[in-house]
């Protein structure tokens, strides 16, 4: 890439070579109208509204070089004819006018070409006041129209494209904008044309119709009304909305977005521009996905079970009934009788809390953010410990990168990773997807590896194997070298072919790739999250044989399951660490742990954050009834919250301020865009409550009874009334803990403060900090900029996060090759196959209710081998059994051709299939049987 | 002027050369053979660039120039042979077809062997479906005879030929067009650069010629250059098969070589024949639709490609429309650009909306006998706001009926206008004084 001189109305500007002159002429603060071209999309020259004059310096054919005038200023040819700038490279010494008779009029001329048949129903059309058309119309359009015929495009709407997105064919001005994303970076060719001429119109290629994952975006980048979202149109007018910072929580990725307000109800989700994360897209899920904030049902206010009834109560009640019954319990049988469940959703601030509250104020340990469903995912320490460095930004990767998916499913586990993955494809960078079974992103990889179940540890050290064989010298700071040499020496290539069913060869050219790479990225899922370190570790083991710890564009990517599933894991909400992966002492119980020593009277009390165990793990219904007292805060009174003493109104993620981190480690925060239902409260206040409850309760235990503590509540001092009021406790100065633990948070920030204070790595991140952008340049759309460039995602004026350093970062980390001891699961003959449990993105989670997403999720089917179905006499549509050690199953079978033999796959997650009630681990073996008729 | 021996209409000199039997007893295959046989591939390329063969699909491009402008050492490489004869007027390769198949194919295979493609495709348009069968029956012969397929004639030489069908759309004779849907797409033009001599069908270099084009090069190879060059003008050499048709007594395609003048082909009892009626000359197309038209003045031009173009039309095709003073300007534009209209592909703004605009007001003017003053001005704008800005020469095409139409008899517009106010019509979407202007549509 060179940088060249061109001359855009007289300006010259310094630009790289590989520009088009759209882009060009931005840098030169030139705007050339556009509607088909897309900076993030090949540009097309379809649209012809970028026409301008283009000149370049006449060439002496004898010396090569410019011919002068006799000014010495070169003679510029122009072109014959006007030029679409889109189409056109920029190169050196260039001239571009944009602002000639010639160029308005051929511009003014396009539009009044488009307005002859666009309808110009602007007041009842959803993109009205932030539609490219009506400002180009504006700016470079005539003022009136010659077109004197009742004959514009006629056709029959509303049309739904897709069940999510409609079209208006009479709007399309036919840019394909929508086709070429579909086409070109979500790789989902479910959109096309129908018809030629002024019938040509956009079709959906795919049944059922525009199936795809990424399709709210191409509403974002259309440049009329043509594609509204089903979620949106006709709900409110782009003017009437207030627009807050927001971050989508459903998976790992942490996407920015914004939530359009209007009469404190979110009207939509619109993505917003973060050149690190999500670019300028978010997925359906993040788009549609969100009635969660506003759904019915909601909880507002605190319950008390009297009678044996929930019963609605004040604040003052419940927090009473808490402190009383927590401190009982505490008193009674120590700090170890008491657990605690969080949600991996739930915030930064939240969580720190929460593990304070229990280590600090109830002395227990026994913390988790799983609810101990076998074939959960493991607590993922090594993807901290070795995650991409800080300054790592996906979109800056391409050549001389090499990625390495393993075990995962990046368009179901973490839909906009497909996106950013894809693109270091694009960009000339090499990708290894390894997996049991075909994915999406198999299409896009430069080598795939399907290897046989169970083989992932053998794949793994055969590639180990491969690469330490080329490795001169292992890097400093490392320890385990002899160990993983003596494993090493014990791996067999040809045996691990014949186990994995990959080829030696295949093995070879994805260690190559590995070796070849000058940015190396290993992003795992599911099937490595499962099983934990035991996996993890051989993958981090490549990074650090290849150097390539704790680095910018190196490193780990765990698709991490919840949008702050890695905050949960660094602010300590685990049973076995600290914040900041602080050692401890005594480890406490896992929430596998939790469930037999509630059920033998081990474990008395448990307060629940935003967890739902009994709708995800059946078995934890009997041990919660089994408990003294059960605290539940969440927003809706959901299954679990159904068995507890006291219910606890809590709010979501649009509801407060607070922060996030993602699987990078990159730490985002969220703002408060919807005043609360009543008397719910944000998470960490409630927190908060409870543990300035307690204090009081231990200053006055023995002293007089629970029910004569007298409290004072802040805000408007109205008993219960907590809406805008903070609970302040009076009697918390005469505690001795409390002069040691201050629980006098007055804002959020406060909350954060103390988290860049007391755990390690997000020294510095606090609000303000996070508030702050970087270079306006870097993030796509500059400010004042219109959306006809690149579309209606938001503009990130308010922070892009920051990120936080990986273990390996940190001075003197050192470097663990150590490979950990195999868990294997052997085949028996009782059941022979290894049964593979897929994350859909579209599944029975609570998030996704009252979603338009509902009739996305998928029914329930057991998926087997051509083969192997054969053997088995199993036709498709018919019923099987699955049997494992843990029960049995019973569902539709599916036969699918390119599943590996000797496993069955079903989707996760689902209730009409719940197949976690056969799961007995990370990996389980089952029976597969028909079923009579 | 006539030929004695004919270069593309051979059947009028060895009757039934269809049959493969007769093709092969005069001549047929023999530069073939020899080619293969004797000859380096590009040892033919320059044989056909002496010859001077120019592309006869309409821009009249030095053939031998385009083969040599593909990369080194790529490959695969594709020949296809342009045969979606559809612009008006143009109905020589329907009959080079019927009547003298196997030259096409030799042509095609020689082609694909001095450009070392291994795949030839001829693209036909969607109604030659007698036209498929003749070919693909010639085909057969073809490979039974060892002309086409793996190690031909044992040179190791390996050709192979399909004919597709296309679906019947005017744009997929625009070369990039044609490409996407033989590549099973929608039909419609690419952007150039990358031209397709360097990223083409599959994006692999690809070299495509019109029927006509391919025809030539088996006598241009068998008889060589100086034979050829014998024939037409020194800028245009050889002979042109020409499509008459309009006003004229004896419509049909004739051979003649390049420099024959308009009046001798329209009037010469050999050729058109005079006249129909012997009425004035009025309009002449000389190069199917897109060509800008020409008047009686004219009928002394040459008719090779650099005499047209100095008259300010192009020879194209080499269709030849015939129009006589029965006919209105304004009429003939209109049902002009009611093709270009039908067939515009709607990929881009100018064409798409252009094209539709523009035959709404000539239709005003023509059919309803509406027309207004000021829509003149409109139809000036129209076509100016098209021209130069379309992406691709269908949208540039129809700028010239009605440019044409409006430079050379603007009288004619005035005078429906006159004629209008006379009959007093307001000239409002046909509808009667009081009537709504915008009549909300039926849903």
């Amino acid at each position: 890439m060179a940088e060249i001189i061109i001359t855009v109305d007289g300006v010259q500007i310094t630009v790289p070579d590989t520009m088009n002159v759209v882009d060009a002429a931005r840098l030169a603060a030139t705007q050339i109208p556009v509607f088909c071209y897309h900076p993030r999309l090949p540009a097309v020259g379809m649209c012809r509204m970028c026409m301008v004059a283009i000149g370049m310096p006449r060439i002496d054919r004898d010396t090569r070089q410019p011919m002068l005038n006799e000014h010495g200023k070169p003679i510029i040819q122009m072109f014959p004819k006007l030029q679409p700038a889109c189409t056109t490279r920029v190169a050196d010494g260039m001239v571009v006018i944009t602002n000639s008779e010639e160029v308005k009029f051929a511009q003014n001329g396009v539009l009044e070409f488009l307005l002859t048949s666009h309808p110009l129903d602007c007041p009842v059309c959803d993109k009205g006041g932030e539609c490219p058309l009506q400002n180009l119309t504006m700016e470079w359009g005539p003022g009136n129209s010659r077109f004197d015929y009742s004959d514009k495009v006629h056709f029959e709407k509303p049309y739904k494209l897709g069940d999510l997105i409609n079209l208006d064919r009479e709007r399309c001005i036919l840019c394909s904008r929508c086709v070429r994303f579909q086409d070109d970076l979500a790789d989902d060719s479910v959109l096309g044309f129908d018809q030629r001429g002024r019938k040509w119109h956009i079709i959906s290629k795919s049944d059922p119709p525009f199936d795809s994952k990424f399709s709210g975006n191409t509403t974002d980048i259309c440049p009329v009304g043509a594609l509204t979202t089903s979620d949106f149109r006709f709900r409110a007018r782009a003017w009437e909305l207030t627009s807050v910072p927001s971050l989508c929580n459903h998976c790992a990725v942490g996407c920015n977005t914004t939530l359009d307000m209007r009469h404190n109800q979110l009207q939509r989700v619109m993505p917003r521009d973060n050149a690190a994360v999500n670019d300028i897209w978010i997925c359906d899920k993040g788009r549609f996905g969100h009635r969660f904030i506003e759904r019915e049902h909601r909880l507002t206010t605190p319950l008390v079970r009297r009678d044996g009834q929930l019963q609605p109560a004040t604040w003052d009640e419940a927090l009473d009934v808490i402190a009383t019954n927590l401190r009982a319990i505490q008193a009674a049988a120590g700090g170890a009788a008491l657990a605690g469940l969080a949600g991996e959703h739930l915030a930064n601030e939240d969580l720190f809390l929460f593990q304070r509250l229990f280590r600090e104020v109830l002395g227990s340990n026994n913390l988790d953010t799983r609810t101990g469903v076998p074939g959960e995912y493991a607590l993922d320490d090594v993807g901290y410990q070795y995650g991409v460095g800080v300054g790592t930004n996906l979109m800056d990767l391409g050549k001389g990168t090499a990625v390495l998916v393993f075990g995962a499913d990046p368009e179901e586990e973490a839909p906009l990773y497909m996106l950013r993955l894809r693109q270091i494809v694009t960009q000339g960078g090499s990708l290894i997807v390894a997996n049991p079974r075909p994915t999406k992103l198999d299409r896009s990889a430069t080598q795939t590896l399907h290897y046989r179940p169970d083989s992932e540890r053998e794949v793994l050290l055969a590639l180990l194997k491969l690469v330490s064989a080329e490795t001169k010298q292992i890097p400093q700071r490392t320890t385990g070298g002899a160990e993983l040499k003596g494993t090493l020496e014990q791996t067999k290539l040809d045996a691990v072919a014949k186990l994995s069913g990959l080829e030696q060869a295949a093995l070879a050219q994805a260690a190559q790739t590995i070796l070849a790479a000058e940015h190396l990225l290993i992003v795992y899922g599911a099937d490595v999250l499962v099983h934990g370190a035991s996996l993890s570790a051989l993958l981090a083991n490549l990074l650090i044989l290849r150097g390539k710890v704790g680095l910018a564009n190196s490193g780990l990517i765990p698709l991490l399951a919840r949008g702050n599933s890695r905050g949960a894991l660094d602010m300590g909400v685990r049973p076995d660490k600290a914040a900041g992966y602080a050692p401890l002492k005594q480890a406490g119980l896992t929430a596998r742990e939790m469930w037999p020593a509630a059920l033998a009277g081990k474990l008395r009390g448990m307060y629940l954050m935003g967890s739902d165990p009994v709708a995800s793990y059946a078995p934890a219904r009997a041990a919660l009834d089994a408990l003294a007292f059960l605290v539940v805060q969440d927003t809706t009174l959901t299954a679990t919250a159904q068995l507890a003493d006291v219910v606890l109104p809590g709010t979501n993620v649009a509801e407060y301020d607070a922060t996030y981190t993602n699987a990078e480690r990159r730490v985002q925060r969220a703002r408060l865009a919807r005043k609360v239902y009543d008397a719910s409260k944000p998470n960490w206040e409630i927190v908060q409550a409870v543990a300035q409850a307690l204090q009081g309760e231990l200053v006055l235990a023995g002293a007089a009874s629970s029910t004569t503590v007298t409290r004072t509540v802040g805000g408007n001092g109205k008993s219960g009334d907590g809406v805008q009021g903070k609970l302040t406790l009076t009697t918390s100065t005469a505690s001795p803990v409390a002069a040691q633990e201050s629980w006098d948070y007055i804002t959020v920030g406060e909350v954060a403060a103390d988290i860049a204070d007391l755990v390690p790595g997000y020294a510095g991140i606090t609000h303000t900090a996070l508030a702050q952008t970087a270079q306006t340049k870097e993030w796509g759309r500059q400010a004042n900029e219109d959306y006809f460039y690149d579309g209606t995602s938001y503009t990130n004026a308010e922070g892009v996060g920051l990120q936080v350093p990986a273990g390996a970062e940190l001075p003197k980390a050192t470097f663990d090759l150590t490979p950990p001891p195999a868990t294997k699961v052997p085949a028996s003959s009782t059941y022979p196959f290894a049964l593979l449990v897929q994350t859909l993105a579209y599944r029975n989670d609570p998030f996704l209710h009252d979603s338009l997403l509902q009739s996305h999720i998928p029914a329930g089917y057991i998926a087997l081998n051509t083969a192997d179905a054969a053997q088995l006499g199993i036709a498709a549509g018919a019923q099987v059994q699955l049997t494992s050690a843990a029960g049995s199953l019973r569902g539709t079978a599916r036969v699918v051709p390119d599943l590996p033999a000797g496993c069955v796959l079903v989707p996760g997650g689902l209730v009409d299939l719940p197949v976690a009630t056969i799961q007995t681990g990370a990996l389980t073996r089952v029976a597969v049987s028909s079923v009579a008729e | 002027m006539a030929l004695t021996e004919h270069v593309i209409m051979r059947e009028l000199d060895v009757p039934n050369i269809a049959d493969f039997n007769v093709y092969l007893q005069h001549d047929g295959y023999v530069a073939y053979r020899k080619a293969l046989t004797e000859m380096k591939p590009n040892e033919i390329v320059q044989i056909v660039s002496d010859a001077g063969l120019r592309g006869r699909g309409g821009a009249g491009f030095p053939t031998g120039r385009k083969w040599s402008f593909l990369p080194r050492g790529v490959y695969p490489r594709y020949l296809l042979c342009n045969c979606d004869e559809s612009e008006p007027g143009t109905f020589n390769n329907h009959q080079i077809i019927d009547l003298n198949p196997h030259q096409l194919i030799e042509g095609v295979a020689l082609s694909a062997f001095a450009i070392e493609a291994e795949v030839a495709y001829i693209y036909c348009r969607g109604e030659f479906a007698t036209a498929v069968n003749t070919l693909e029956h010639a085909i057969e012969q073809a490979y039974a005879a060892g002309f086409l397929g793996k190690n031909i004639l044992g040179t190791g030489v390996n050709i192979d030929m399909y004919v597709h069908r296309g679906a019947g759309a005017y744009i997929c004779g625009e070369e990039t067009a044609l490409m996407e849907s033989l590549e099973g797409k929608i039909g419609q033009p690419r952007n150039k650069p990358p031209f397709p001599a360097v990223e083409g069908l599959y994006r692999k270099p690809t070299i495509i010629n019109n029927v006509e084009t391919l025809a030539n090069v088996p006598p241009i190879v068998l008889k060589g250059v100086d034979w050829y060059r014998s024939y037409g003008t020194q800028q245009s050499p050889g002979t042109k098969v020409f499509s008459l048709s309009g006003h004229v007594n004896r419509p049909g395609n004739y051979e003649l070589p390049f420099g024959v003048t308009l009046r001798e082909l329209i009037y010469s009892p050999e050729y058109g024949g005079g006249m129909h009626g012997d009425r004035p000359v009025k309009i002449i197309i000389p190069g199917g639709a897109s060509a800008p038209w020409l008047i009686d003045k004219h009928l002394d031009t040459p008719l090779d490609y650099e005499s047209v173009a100095a008259a300010g039309s192009m020879l194209g095709s080499g269709a030849v429309m015939v129009m006589n003073d029965t006919v209105s300007a304004p009429h003939l534009a209109y049902k002009m650009d009611e093709f270009f209209k039908h067939e515009s592909c709607g990929k881009c703004t100018p064409c798409r909306e252009g094209t539709h605009w523009l035959v709404k007001v000539l239709h005003r003017f023509a059919e309803e006998g509406h027309g207004r003053a000021e829509d003149i001005p409109v139809l000036h704008s129209i076509y100016r706001q098209m021209q130069g800005n379309c992406f691709c020469l269908l949208g540039e095409s129809a700028v010239m009926p009605i440019k044409s139409a409006l430079a050379l008899f603007p009288e004619e517009f005035e005078a429906y206008v006159a004629r209008a106010a006379s009959n007093g019509h307001d000239g409002q979407n046909g509808s009667a004084k009081g009537k709504p202007v915008i009549a909300l549509q039926q849903r």
